[in-house]
């Protein structure tokens, strides 16, 4: 995505467009734009097979998160059971409490696809409301997983505890990193929505895509909960 | 369909709305995570057991599975959307399963022991346990009083499915009796516990064992139900003050 980055030349238009508007609409996120407006072109943003470059990215970027989190949610399988020290899984996880914060994301999951569809219809005023609702969903989880680690640290389970405590705060904060940066994002784009900030014609893929993060960041979670959380009251 | 899943909408037409099908899924999603939540429960529910156990973890796996592509293929859209995201996405997840399949494996197949666990290695020829590699049948989602129940079933049969447990697993370290064996196993005959007396602690020090002594997690040996019979026997020890049992560790337990 950092190709988006790159500094543009206002002169090379046909080449550019694609870049630039996708710099100018994400000021939301991450992306510092290139500040050139050309915004009331026709959309032309295609540039790869007729595809939106931002759509593409954003798969290639969640394909390369699949092995990130794949990693980190099997080396605490490597790991399970050789604790020496401290509290156990089964011992700590509450599943009434995690099921609860589980079930807000999972919503969330659902008032973000309503928010693509909701901006598809063009309809700003209720996209901006399904995605606000979306990040106080996710704020609401990371609040939840902030009492958790907490709560943790206090029965005695630190990062450097164990490798439970180890591999368990690596992976899941990583989650939470997720979920909070997701939080930040919908809750400037709602903002930029509200305000009309951007270009209308690049609503909905910027919806989408914005979208797309935060369906990724529910799955990972639903592949956690069930083989973190349940498995270890199943086997 | 498959016009809605392009990407943009043309200045002309807007693409028709899925809000019903969203919520539809929503539901669903709703419904399995529920029943995902109440399989701890009913698996260590012992009034309940069934006549033929199912396969708790692949029931579990699979629904996770489910949840994953249900949100994948239409909450992201990936199901009707154009093959070079599916390629993007797709493949690397591939990967990651590979990744996760592997060290999963590996953990089994290596069996590395760590710190402590080498310890017990001489106890383990003695008794012919292998200190299991995977941990935690996990403390069961049971009332004591549902325990003192069973225990008052298990005592009319005089705790004998319990006793050949022990006489498998717990006898090399806590001896015929239960009389403990200084440097390996404590007493059990005595009214001390160091990890707590309830029925749930126990089960517990048995499933998970406990770390900083040689008690090893027995989870991965014993079946739930074997190991809250080995707890009834174990329970029904207390107080009977073997000869030559180990001194007191722990806390008194009253009762």
């Amino acid at each position: 995505m950092s190709a988006q980055l790159a500094a543009t030349d206002p002169h090379e238009v046909a080449h550019d467009a694609g870049h630039d508007h996708a710099g100018h609409d994400h000021a939301g996120h991450d992306h510092a734009g290139g500040g050139h407006d050309h915004g009331h072109h026709a959309v032309v943003e295609n540039n790869f097979m007729g595809l939106p470059n931002i759509k593409l990215a954003m798969w290639a970027f969640l394909g390369s998160e699949c092995m990130f989190f794949g990693s980190l949610i099997g080396t605490y399988f490597f790991y399970h059971g050789k604790a020496l020290a401290g509290p156990l899984p089964a011992t700590i996880f509450s599943i009434g409490i995690t099921s609860i914060s589980t079930f807000l994301l999972l919503m969330s999951s659902l008032t973000m696809a309503l928010a693509v569809d909701a901006m598809k219809q063009r309809k700003p005023t209720v996209t901006r409301n399904y995605l606000l609702v979306t990040a106080l969903l996710g704020a609401t989880f990371v609040g939840f997983q902030v009492y958790e680690f907490s709560h943790f640290v206090h029965l005695g389970l630190k990062l450097s505890t164990s490798l439970f405590g180890s591999t368990f705060y690596v992976m899941t904060g990583f989650h939470g990193g997720h979920v909070t940066v997701g939080v930040i994002w919908l809750t400037m784009l709602a903002f930029l929505v509200h305000k009309g900030k951007l270009n209308p014609t690049k609503l909905p893929i910027n919806v989408e895509v914005a979208g797309l993060y935060w369906h990724f960041v529910d799955i990972v979670w639903i592949v956690i909960f069930t083989f973190v959380y349940l498995l270890e009251f199943i086997q | 369909m498959s016009a809605a899943h392009h990407d943009h909408a043309d200045a002309g037409g807007l693409p028709h709305s899925h809000k019903k099908a969203y919520i539809r899924l929503g539901v669903i999603l709703t419904v399995v995570t529920a029943v995902e939540l109440a399989l701890p429960f009913l698996k260590d529910y012992p009034d309940i057991w069934m006549p033929v156990e199912p396969m708790w973890a692949p029931l579990l796996v699979v629904m996770s599975v489910f949840k994953f592509g249900a949100v994948v293929g239409e909450f992201m859209h990936l199901r009707g959307d154009r093959d070079i995201y599916k390629f993007l996405f797709l493949s690397p997840l591939a990967i990651a399963v590979i990744i996760f399949l592997l060290l999963g494996s590996l953990a089994v197949a290596l069996f590395l022991p760590f710190g402590e666990g080498v310890a017990v290695t001489a106890v383990d020829v003695k008794s012919g346990y292998v200190r299991p590699t995977k941990s935690s049948g996990a403390e069961p989602p049971l009332a004591e009083d549902k325990f003192k129940a069973a225990f008052a079933e298990a005592k009319g049969k005089n705790f004998a499915p319990g006793k050949t447990v022990y006489d498998k697993v717990c006898k090399a370290c806590h001896g015929d009796m239960g009389e403990g064996k200084a440097a390996l196993g404590f007493n059990l005959t005595d009214d001390c516990y160091k990890y707590g007396g309830s029925f749930k602690d126990l089960y517990v020090t048995v499933a998970d064992g406990r770390a900083g002594n040689k008690m090893p997690a027995q989870a991965g040996a014993l079946k739930s139900e074997e190991i809250r019979q080995v707890v009834y026997y174990i329970r029904s020890l207390k107080g009977t003050n073997a000869p030559g049992g180990q001194p007191c560790v722990g806390d008194k337990v009253a009762d």
